[in-house]
């Protein structure tokens, strides 16, 4: 019985909205899409496709605040990463914990530490930094440096 | 027998972790197990500060732990004495300029003995430990 490559399934059902598709190594795949769709591409590459959410990352960059998330694909070897930036002016992305529980308190981590809102999130409540810590701080967004 | 016979001959510590890397919570760990065997010496590990003679404090205060910390120390009974281990309760390290650090030990509770190093060697927190209980004397 051959299944379909998952990879493949990925990038054909997401192929007119994939702003860049990156193969850094036969394992790694790094794919960035626009907000909007994250809650339909988390559902197709963890419901249907049956990988493993491993864990977000968040990135401060100049343009944007970068959202990653790491699937893994155990039985191939291979790990793919979607890539969200999300405008700091408007910092909101959907969440994506109703649909994988792994995800809840790493979006609780990145909303307290990078201040991004994730809407719809079933507990958003602070995870890590302390009781009282000053709302509207978020120590890991980075100061603009001159030499960039 | 002098008021301190207790504390010199047998002393049982609490052990805790102000939000370090854990490495030298594994050196604390070390001396107490088989291989450094404190334990001989009746050194015992107790699971409440009530019961404790000595306490040791292990990494840099974090901001969510330093009112715990004040806490325990406060319901440590006298006499009591803080041992602070590694360079992070000494000095916070290499995380001083964190957002979340609040300085060394001492700036908040008083310490007896100063065991440097990154994580120290079994052999140097026996060695504070005994020159501790020495000056007890």
């Amino acid at each position: 019985m051959s299944s379909p490559d998952p990879i493949e399934a990925i990038k054909a059902e997401f192929e007119d909205r994939i702003v860049s598709w990156e193969e850094k190594s036969p394992k790694r795949y790094y794919i960035t899409m626009p907000r909007e769709d994250i809650t339909k591409v988390a559902d197709f590459i963890f419901a249907k496709q049956g990988a493993r959410f491993i864990i977000a990352s968040g990135v401060d960059t100049p343009e944007a605040i970068e959202i990653l998330y790491h699937f893994a694909f155990d039985k191939l070897n291979k790990i793919l990463t979607v890539k969200v930036p999300v405008p700091k002016e408007r910092c909101e992305i959907e969440s994506i914990a109703p649909i994988i529980d792994g995800a809840n308190w790493i979006e609780r981590e990145i909303a307290e530490l990078l201040g991004v809102n994730f809407l719809n999130h079933p507990n958003p409540k602070r995870l890590l930094l302390a009781e009282d810590w000053p709302e509207g701080k978020y120590p890991l967004r980075q100061e603009p440096r001159r030499n960039r | 027998m002098g008021k301190l016979w207790a504390l010199k001959k047998s002393i049982w510590v609490f052990h805790l972790c102000t939000g370090s890397c854990n490495n030298c919570d594994i050196e604390i760990l070390d001396c107490l197990t088989p291989k450094f065997d404190l334990e001989r010496f009746g050194i015992l590990l107790v699971g409440s500060i009530r019961h404790a003679d000595v306490i040791l404090v292990t990494g840099a205060v974090t901001r969510k732990c330093l009112p715990r910390m004040k806490l325990i120390w406060e319901q440590m009974p006298q006499p009591k004495l803080v041992v602070a281990i590694g360079s992070c309760a000494l000095s916070s390290g290499i995380f001083s300029p964190g957002y979340n650090i609040v300085g060394p030990v001492d700036k908040h509770i008083p310490v007896h003995a100063y065991v440097p190093g990154c994580p120290p060697k079994p052999e140097a927190i026996i060695d504070g430990v005994v020159k501790l209980v020495g000056s007890l004397e």
